[in-house]
């Protein structure tokens, strides 16, 4: 085994870099305001070349999770979790839920988007935003 | 139907390597074949099959394990026409070469030797990254394996659907009853769901036993444009009808699998499935789901008509889809129990339902086989009959 690696293409440089500085970035299509995830070199829903970098307001709502059993990283022990989460700005964000877990349903759930310092990376979790 | 593929070739050649055999060793450490070698010796028992001699076959399709050169030195097929494709692909390609004149006999060759040259789905080094995004791109939160993407795809659909995780067992318990009356699977010991239950999670909410296999092999077909399989034909099973709609919006972030369970693409197929065959679903007597993981099967039975959206759960549990009671699904045992070969062994197996051939996996009366695959959004689905 190794340690997990991210998938760092051209695009995905500065949302890296806006990690490390724990302000999660993403493109913005200036046509139709569509975020992009993953960073890519054209909007799909509009295919307007022109965007800008924008930081997530930070909140989302889990869609999906799962837990998993047998190891596939070295950096990875499990058990772990993943989970999917619709961001309030569009995009679905595969990432990791943090700190306390739901009790009961986990679909549903607001979440916060929080950094999380892993190897030499800084990467985007999440945890349960306070319940109203 | 002007420009329909319905009927334009049949099946004349089926073949494989020795799944059980090679399993028992590359468990004993051995490496019996490498690819090509499988797959050589799934085209021999192909051509064996079909009754025809080698020199007639004018096109030839590999499969993705291996190089379309090399194949075609090794097997020494000079061809007016060839390619590349996955299984479902390439039975739908030599169809359109066929049509078009392109080709009068082509031979689909696969080899893989996945289990004994240790080929991972999952962790730093996951195959198939290159061509899906989504299998690589998530693995810094540890999200890696194609299993993992139908885990987090089966967690939301149970919330939605309703489906339960008993219900979801039906699969495996049924492909493994399967596969006990098939001496060309690999795991033949029957399961109940209780044993489904009790078996551990791999990435939660899916158990071991809603996995495929890993193993080595080689399948291998015959397909002739239909006037020649009509003459020189053993027994041709005639391709009535084919369909294929790619879900490619949103893939890496997962949405048509969390929003939608593929569901669009399924039903655009059925429409043009089931119109180019002029059959519908109550015509089909089985059915081959490629099945890497269990949860392709409720979703091909709601995708395709054959319960009501949302109905997967009730229609496994009280209809059925196992060779004892109601609808049967990969009647081989499939990826989950026969044998892991992607798509091509559900093909071979179809051609076999048809010619009555299947032994004591057989489905009485088997004239119509419906077949369907969703990997990764890209759903396809191939009709085959007498």
């Amino acid at each position: 085994m190794a340690n997990s690696q991210p998938v760092v293409t051209l695009y995905d440089t500065p949302m890296w870099e806006s990690l490390s500085r724990e302000r999660m970035q993403l493109q913005s299509c200036n046509h139709c305001g569509t975020l992009r995830y993953p960073p890519g070199p054209i909007c799909s829903a509009c295919t307007s070349l022109d965007y800008r970098w924008t930081d997530l307001s930070g909140g989302g709502e889990i869609l999906s999770w799962v837990r998993f059993h047998r190891a596939y990283f070295d950096d990875h022990p499990p058990p772990y979790n993943a989970i999917a989460v619709r961001v309030d700005e569009g995009p679905i964000v595969v990432s990791s839920l943090i700190g306390p877990e739901p009790e009961g349903e986990w679909i549903g759930r607001r979440v916060r988007l929080a950094y999380r310092r892993h190897l030499d990376r800084t990467q985007h979790a999440f945890m349960l935003s306070e319940q109203p | 139907m002007t420009g329909s593929l319905s009927g334009v070739a049949s099946v004349i050649g089926i073949g494989q390597s020795d799944w059980v055999g090679d399993h028992q060793r590359v468990r004993a450490g051995e490496r019996p074949h490498d690819s090509y070698g499988y797959g050589a010796q799934a085209f021999l028992s192909a051509l064996t099959d079909s009754g025809i001699a080698r020199d007639e076959i004018d096109g030839l399709i590999v499969g993705p394990t291996t190089a379309y050169e090399r194949v075609g030195e090794l097997l020494g097929l000079n061809v007016r026409w060839g390619g590349q494709a996955d299984a479902m692909t390439a039975v739908m390609e030599a169809c359109m070469a066929i049509h078009a004149g392109l080709a009068s006999v082509v031979a689909l060759v696969y080899g893989n030797d996945q289990r004994s040259a240790q080929v991972n789905y999952g962790g730093p080094d996951a195959q198939g990254g290159g061509a899906f995004l989504a299998y690589v791109y998530h693995a810094p939160w540890g999200f890696t394996s194609q299993g993992a993407l139908y885990a987090m795809m089966a967690r939301r659909y149970m919330h939605e659907r309703g489906l339960t995780e008993a219900e979801l067992g039906e699969v495996a318990v049924a492909q493994r009853l399967a596969a006990s009356r098939n001496p060309r699977a690999l795991m033949r010991k029957p399961i109940a769901i209780e044993d489904y239950l009790a078996s551990p999670f791999i990435c939660e909410p899916l158990h071991l036993f809603d996995y495929c296999l890993i193993n080595d092999g080689g399948v291998a077909l015959i397909i002739a444009e239909a006037g020649k399989a009509r003459r020189v034909g053993r027994a041709p099973v005639a391709i009535k009808g084919v369909g294929r709609y790619d879900l490619n919006r949103g893939a890496t972030s997962l949405e048509p699998r969390l929003l939608d369970y593929y569901l669009p693409a399924q039903q655009a197929v059925a429409a043009q499935v089931f119109e180019m065959a002029s059959l519908g679903p109550k015509d089909m007597d089985a059915l081959q789901i490629y099945d890497s993981f269990s949860l392709h099967i409720p979703l091909a039975l709601e995708g395709y008509g054959y319960c009501p959206i949302g109905g997967a759960g009730r229609f496994m549990r009280e209809t059925g889809i196992s060779l004892a009671k109601g609808l049967p699904v990969n009647t081989s045992g499939g990826h989950l129990s026969e044998s892991y070969m992607q798509g091509w062994n559900h093909q071979i197996e179809a051609v076999r339902q048809v010619r009555g051939e299947a032994g004591d996996h057989q489905v009485e009366g088997c004239r119509h086989v419906h077949y369907s695959s969703d990997v990764a959004g890209k759903a396809i689905s191939i009709i085959y009959g007498a």
